[in-house]
């Protein structure tokens, strides 16, 4: 960079173009210095010698050379490839062809790749499995950063040396951890029972029911710390579900320990069936107030194709009363499904048992969903919604109806 | 970035590289304006050879930027070239490779080479459309017409679906030849298009009339036309095919509804067991009907009207002409309301009989299924397109015997009830490609023209043996 500002200004000294240094001289540096250095390179090269020639088929050589004995003897060892190491050199290639393509990938992942149906279902995975891998060595690096921080802070403590005087030992993250188990075992005498069915397996690609597993951890976890925990059923878990190994492989030994009641039946075969409120989305009734003595049950499926109806069979299967969530009646709806993740379920569940508080509970519904909450009657602000829209796409009906005019006209001046 | 002109000395190569603002990326992007630009490729290769000097190596995409840059030029030489050292240095290729020089080699005399790699692309998974599309074209630019329909069985044979310009080229290619067997292979094709109901564009009809106008001894006459709404070809006289159902696939379509669409994965979902005996006994009782209307859906064609009034409307509107009508409609509208009124519904059950489904069940459903039951004669009224219960349907067959059926059982709402919606009029005759032996009739499609997933295409090619 530095070498080609100086041989600019040298140009520019020897005011070749008087006129560029004294208007815009920074601004117009880069531009500039493109075209003037290049103007500049092909008159040396008229006056060099002509030797200099260029040889534009050098790269052939240096490509065929060098290569050819090492190579040759590795076509001849793999001249019957494996379909799974055809596949994996295929991989390999298309990453060197810069597509979305992950570096690693594991002999499970590869056939998993293979087994897709479609082109662009191989496409797909490939994608998330490229991504996946970049978020980890991201974290990685983020983490190795943090360490690194960490020691340096460390070794900065320990020159100043201040001893800290507190009456507690820190013995944090144990202490909670009994205080919360209290809490739960408290919860498994006492709670209020809170269902997760588990009986969506056949409804669910793999990825689903992973998604699904993890949305559970996440709300097992956020009852866990809360003041009033639910007691947790999980109910219809078959042994050799997958579910089942999706949660081993989350839980591993602590799953024999969680403070939660796991069983095969189902839940109108422990609880009256009287008692039982399935919460769906489709529900054609409101729940209007949270009640203690109901027990509810939440639908443990993930559908990233939106299944209508899926979970609203089920209960009118069984007879059971269902409800939906008052989200139309507190929240001015935006955009996406009213179907939330099962820890966002559980998040207003809490807060709801504890407070009954509406406004406070659909916090957790997803932002980008709402525009806002319902102050005003809701048939009012649905009036203006309408208008802004109609006036909105009114606006825009005209243009696009404008921009089609002026496309064909220029069209027809073509021909 | 804007590529040079004329090819670079390395120095200056390395001058641009620096000025550039992330250094690392360069010759990726350098290649990609060459790629857009269109740049003389010896450009490109002073280029290659800089990377090659001072890397010692190239990296596969420059390559393969490269190897495009030549397709688009035609550089026949280079394209062998490339491709001879991506062989040498690595141990297998990806498809983007393939597809490249397959493109490349096909368009030059050394299209034989592109049958080869073919071959290759083939071990190691299953050729694109464009790859077959190439290898078949540049088969029958060179007249080996055999070859060429060997290539399109065979992508036919893997699922792949061939594009409209490869079924164009066989008809451009093969004008003026001879040969019954090549004669069998086209009209095959054209009952590819029938069985697929697709629609050849203008310039496709254009290479299929002088196909066959060019047949030598055939005496085929063809000529551009508009069919009459009676299903006459003004041309020739000749009576299109009858768009009916036949028995066989009428009974498959309802067998198919009552399992996809009425009981799908759960009949839970749209309905319950009890209640779909309940309406099936329901219906036999008073089979057969000659009209079936979505009482919920007709009741919203005004919305200013009360939505009892709209239905009272179209019920005289239809029972005038001493039809059988069933209604169907939802628990909800028996409740005296503002837009339900009791003494009109009383009066409504006298001309037709109701069917009240539960509030939460799906009344389409019991539409289709009442429909179906009473027979071919009987049509049914509504504005909803069904395109929710038709996607619940498993094969693409079934599929398309729902959308012809549903084309000609429906009333047109438009005469009826001056409502916005415009439905397209039903035909008596059956859009697809026909013939009878000594005519055939090709419907087509303006390229320019829009056209809708539900509409059929208006104009016709008759072609005729004299």
């Amino acid at each position: 960079m530095q070498s080609a500002n100086v041989l600019l200004k040298k140009i520019v000294r020897s005011s070749v173009l008087p006129f560029a240094a004294q208007h815009g001289m920074k601004k117009d540096l880069f531009p500039l210095h493109r075209t003037l250095s290049l103007s500049l390179c092909l008159k040396q090269d008229n006056s060099g010698t002509p030797s200099e020639k260029l040889d534009l088929d050098a790269w052939k050589k240096v490509m065929k050379s060098g290569l050819q004995e090492e190579v040759s003897e590795t076509v001849a060892e793999h001249k019957e490839l494996s379909t799974l190491a055809a596949a994996r050199e295929t991989l390999e290639m298309w990453r060197l062809a810069g597509r979305s393509v992950p570096e690693n990938i594991s002999e499970e992942q590869l056939k998993t790749f293979m087994e897709c149906p479609s082109k662009s279902a191989k496409k797909k995975y490939l994608k998330y499995l490229h991504l996946k891998e970049l978020y980890k060595k991201n974290d990685r690096r983020k983490m190795d950063e943090k360490r690194e921080r960490k020691l340096e802070a460390q070794k900065q403590a320990s020159e100043t040396d201040e001893t800290k005087r507190s009456s507690f030992v820190c013995l944090w993250a144990n202490t909670m951890d009994k205080a919360y188990s209290w809490r739960a075992a408290q919860a498994m005498i006492f709670g209020q029972p809170l269902v997760f069915d588990m009986s969506y397996e056949k409804d669910m690609s793999v990825r689903e029911v992973a998604n699904t597993v993890r949305q559970i951890v996440l709300s097992e976890g956020c009852n866990r710390r809360s003041v009033d925990p639910f007691h947790v059923h999980f109910c219809n878990l078959k042994d050799d579900s997958l579910y089942h190994k999706e949660f081993m492989k989350h839980y591993r030994e602590a799953w024999g320990k969680l403070l939660i009641t796991v069983t095969d039946q189902c839940y109108t075969d422990i609880f009256p069936k009287d008692k039982l409120v399935y919460l769906t989305a489709d529900s054609p009734k409101v729940m209007k107030t949270f009640d203690h003595n109901k027990i509810y049950i939440v639908g443990s499926m993930v559908d990233k194709s939106i299944k209508t109806g899926v979970s609203l069979a089920r209960a009118k299967r069984l007879g059971l009363e269902t409800a939906a969530l008052p989200l139309e009646k507190y929240l001015l709806w935006n955009s996406g499904a009213k179907n939330l993740t099962l820890d966002q379920m559980m998040h207003i569940l809490l807060t709801l048992k504890d407070t009954g508080d509406w406004k406070k509970a659909l916090e957790f519904v997803p932002k980008r969903k709402y525009c806002g909450f319902v102050s005003k009657p809701v048939h009012e602000l649905k009036k203006t919604l309408n208008l802004i829209n109609t006036l909105k796409l009114g606006k825009r009906q005209e243009e696009v109806r404008r921009q089609f005019a002026k496309n064909y006209s220029k069209k027809l001046t073509q021909k | 970035v804007q590529p040079p002109e004329k090819p670079l000395q390395a120095e200056e190569w390395d001058r641009l590289r620096e000025s550039f603002q992330s250094p690392e990326i360069f010759e990726e992007v350098m290649f990609n304006s060459m790629v857009r630009c269109n740049s003389p490729i010896d450009v490109a290769k002073s280029l290659l050879t800089h990377v090659a000097k001072s890397n010692g190596d190239i990296a596969y995409n420059l390559l393969l930027k490269y190897l495009a840059l030549c397709v688009q030029q035609g550089q026949t030489s280079e394209i062998r070239d490339v491709y001879d050292i991506m062989k040498i240095r690595f141990r297998i290729l990806e498809s983007g490779a393939y597809n490249l020089v397959i493109k490349g080699l096909s368009n030059s005399d050394q299209w034989r080479m592109g049958l080869t790699l073919l071959e290759e692309v083939k071990k190691i998974m299953i050729p694109s459309r464009t790859n077959y599309e190439s290898c078949i074209k540049a088969a029958s630019r060179h007249q080996e017409m055999n070859l060429a329909f060997e290539l399109y069985h065979e992508m036919l044979a893997k699922d792949v679906v061939p594009t409209l310009d490869v079924l164009q080229a066989f008809f451009d290619f093969s004008r003026g030849m001879k040969g019954a067997e090549l004669q069998k292979e086209l009209f095959g094709i054209l009952l590819y298009l029938r069985e697929n109901q697709i629609y050849p564009h203008k310039t496709f009809m254009r290479s299929i009339k002088l196909w066959f106008e060019s047949i030598p001894g055939g005496n085929w006459r063809g000529h551009l036309t508009n069919i009459k709404d009676s299903g006459l070809c003004p041309v020739c006289n000749h009576q299109l095919e009858d768009s009916d159902l036949t028995e066989e696939e009428y009974n498959n379509l309802r067998e198919r509804i009552i399992r996809d669409v009425i009981h799908g994965t759960d009949t839970f979902r749209k309905t319950s067991p009890q209640e779909f005996e309940a309406f099936q006994t329901f219906v036999e009782n008073r089979l057969p009907f000659d009209i079936v209307i979505d009482g919920l859906n007709v009741s919203h064609i005004k919305p200013r009207r009360m939505q009892c009034e709209n239905l009272f409307d179209a019920v005289n509107c239809l029972a005038k002409e001493n039809a059988r009508l069933l209604v169907l409609g939802r628990k909800h509208m028996l409740i005296n309301s503002s837009n339900w009124k009791r003494e009109v519904m009383k009066e409504m059950q006298n001309k037709a009989d109701f069917f009240f489904a539960e509030n939460i069940s799906e009344d389409d459903a019991f539409l289709l299924y009442a429909t179906l039951r009473s027979g071919k004669h009987c049509k049914f009224v509504t504005r909803d397109f069904l395109r929710d219960h038709k996607a619940c349907l498993s094969d693409s067959l079934t599929r398309h015997l729902f959308r012809k059926w549903q084309l000609i059982y429906r009333v047109n709402s438009k005469k009826m009830f001056l409502s916005l919606f415009i439905q397209q009029p039903a035909f008596s005759y059956d859009c697809v490609v026909q013939t009878t032996g000594d005519t055939w009739h090709i419907p087509y499609k303006d390229s320019f023209e829009e056209k809708y997933s539900y509409q059929v295409p208006r104009k016709w090619l008759c072609i005729q043996q004299q």
